[in-house]
């Protein structure tokens, strides 16, 4: 046996708990709990506010099957979780806050390591075209549609304050995390701001952004959604600057 | 390609955790540097880069990473080693180090140290990956003895022999854990004196000490306890026969208060001291 096929027999044996030809079983073993272990404190560690919600036992079991099927790959522990939140979201489809609370812990996690930015500042906030102006955000912006009141639940167990009921939400609202300096922040947002996020994410000026609000609102109505989301997002540090 | 060797520190120092940033950040603590894990650094931007900054400011440091995978059939990872050469180019550390093992094969990453087989195909295959990481990195690799928990049929010499070779083919340099050669001739009933004997010690750069837990089986390298008393015996023994090199406490779980590891490390110092004295 070379060491490419000692290796490959290794690698596979470690993920299956087997122990390969040659090999003491009790060695063999220590190295299957290490692999296993050290995969589930990963994923304990990035989803932290989902096990408090989940109890341990339902979540080590989720993340003992997680674990069966994805092998890491990449150099960094970092990406493991990558996928959990879909996984959850498949093994608690109605529980819609699970997936939800496991979105804003994963996204706080990337957050707090990504790309750095310079915010622009609020006294920055000036164009001559606004109707032609898109808006270019700070690189670790995510945002979802939430159906559950997980920020407030997540928010409750960060604090350690009894978690509120879950409450399914109206339809359209969202969330968002960012970093803001080096503190990573999430907010929720109304139907009205995730439309207008959602369509600045993609792309739309700002002028387009006005004009999608204005199919549900007045002009009174649309000017101060757009522009009061516009000043919000500008004071907490998620605008990197205007392209004209 | 051959490479500015580092400056060997003498000192003791300690591998810098989480719940210590503020205790290293806010005031001068009694230590000749600090090692890091590469990893926890090679991100995009954020707290960490902003931590090892005002570290790096203060003491010096030493990078210590644990993904290189220079025993792996496929070579190394070009990608990993850009990352990891654009973190040594900013921060200037003393050195790089990482571990004799493997870590994964064929896109797999098994995040933790695996064994070798002591061959002279695995040497080849180590040499060649070692000066491809001195080539992308710029600098030598200092290259960790890891904990085993088995032996493979095939294998041909000892790990200390391995090692030797390896330097020697390469230039790279060594970084022993005490701790990992005890746990290691335990599991598998050598010597660890022996082991010792066999190494070039003018290429010992660092020395780490660490505790660790008895299994069912065998020891598990478990970096979370203090550093036992044998481990400190086999210290004490070889400290007589080094020169200049870097000692530091590397826990990695349960980690105590900062004062408590500094402690330990006092007791590294008198241990060396002593060593010192019988030597002279």
């Amino acid at each position: 046996m070379n060491l490419r096929e000692r290796q490959h027999a290794f690698a596979v044996a470690l993920g299956m708990g087997a122990v390969p030809e040659g090999v003491d079983a009790h060695g063999m073993a220590v190295y299957a709990n290490n692999y296993r272990a050290q995969l589930r404190a990963c994923l304990r560690e990035a989803y932290g506010k989902t096990v408090l919600w989940l109890g341990d036992d339902a979540f080590d079991a989720n993340a003992s099957r997680y674990i069966d099927r994805h092998k890491p790959s990449s150099w960094t522990m970092d990406a493991y979780g990558e996928y959990f939140v879909q996984w959850l979201e498949n093994a608690y489809p109605a529980d819609a806050e699970v997936g939800e609370l496991a979105w804003l812990d994963w996204h706080l996690r990337r957050a707090f390591s990504g790309p750095d930015a310079q915010p622009m500042e609020v006294h920055d906030l000036v164009a001559d075209d606004w109707e032609n102006v898109e808006i270019d955000f700070v690189p670790t912006l995510r945002f979802r549609p939430m159906l559950s009141n997980a920020v407030a639940i997540w928010r409750a167990l960060a604090d350690e304050t009894p978690p509120p009921p879950v409450v399914i939400v109206d339809a359209g609202v969202g969330a968002r995390v960012w970093r803001q300096g080096l503190s990573p922040r999430f907010a929720s947002m109304t139907a009205d701001e995730a439309t207008c996020l959602d369509l600045a994410l993609a792309g739309a000026s700002f002028g387009e952004i006005c004009a999608a609000l204005g199919r549900t609102h007045d002009g009174e109505q649309t000017a101060r959604i757009a522009g009061g989301c516009l000043g919000a997002w500008t004071a907490e540090g998620m605008i990197r600057g205007l392209r004209r | 390609m051959s490479h500015p060797s580092p400056t060997p520190l003498s000192g003791f120092g300690l591998g810098l955790r989480i719940p210590h940033y503020d205790d290293f950040l806010e005031t001068a603590q009694p230590v000749d540097f600090l090692e890091v894990i590469s990893e926890n650094f090679m991100v995009e931007g954020g707290k960490p880069l902003d931590v090892l900054a005002g570290i790096r400011e203060r003491y010096p440091v030493a990078l210590h990473g644990v993904s290189m995978n220079i025993g792996s059939s496929d070579g190394v990872d070009l990608d990993y080693l850009a990352r990891l050469r654009r973190l040594a180019d900013r921060f200037q550390p003393l050195w790089v180090s990482d571990h004799l093992c493997w870590t994964g094969v064929e896109g797999f990453n098994s995040h933790d140290l695996l064994p070798l087989p002591y061959t002279e195909e695995a040497l080849d295959l180590v040499a060649s990956n070692v000066h491809a990481v001195q080539d992308a990195l710029g600098r030598p690799l200092v290259v960790e003895n890891p904990s085993t928990y088995l032996a493979f049929p095939e294998a041909g010499m000892s790990e200390a022999s391995f090692l030797t070779e390896l330097c020697a083919r390469t230039g790279c340099y060594l970084l022993l854990d005490v701790n990992n050669i005890y746990v290691s001739a335990t599991n598998h009933g050598f010597d660890p004196d022996d082991w010792l004997r066999r190494l070039p010690l003018d290429r010992v750069l660092q020395i780490h000490l660490a505790g660790h837990s008895q299994g069912r089986d065998m020891l598990i390298d478990t970096h979370d306890s203090p550093v036992c008393d044998p481990v400190w015996a086999l210290y004490a023994r070889f400290a007589e026969r080094l020169g200049d090199v870097a000692v530091m406490i590397e826990r990695d779980d349960h980690i105590p208060p900062l004062a408590d590891l500094l402690a330990e490390l006092a007791h590294a110092r008198s241990l060396a001291g002593d060593a010192r004295s019988r030597a002279a």
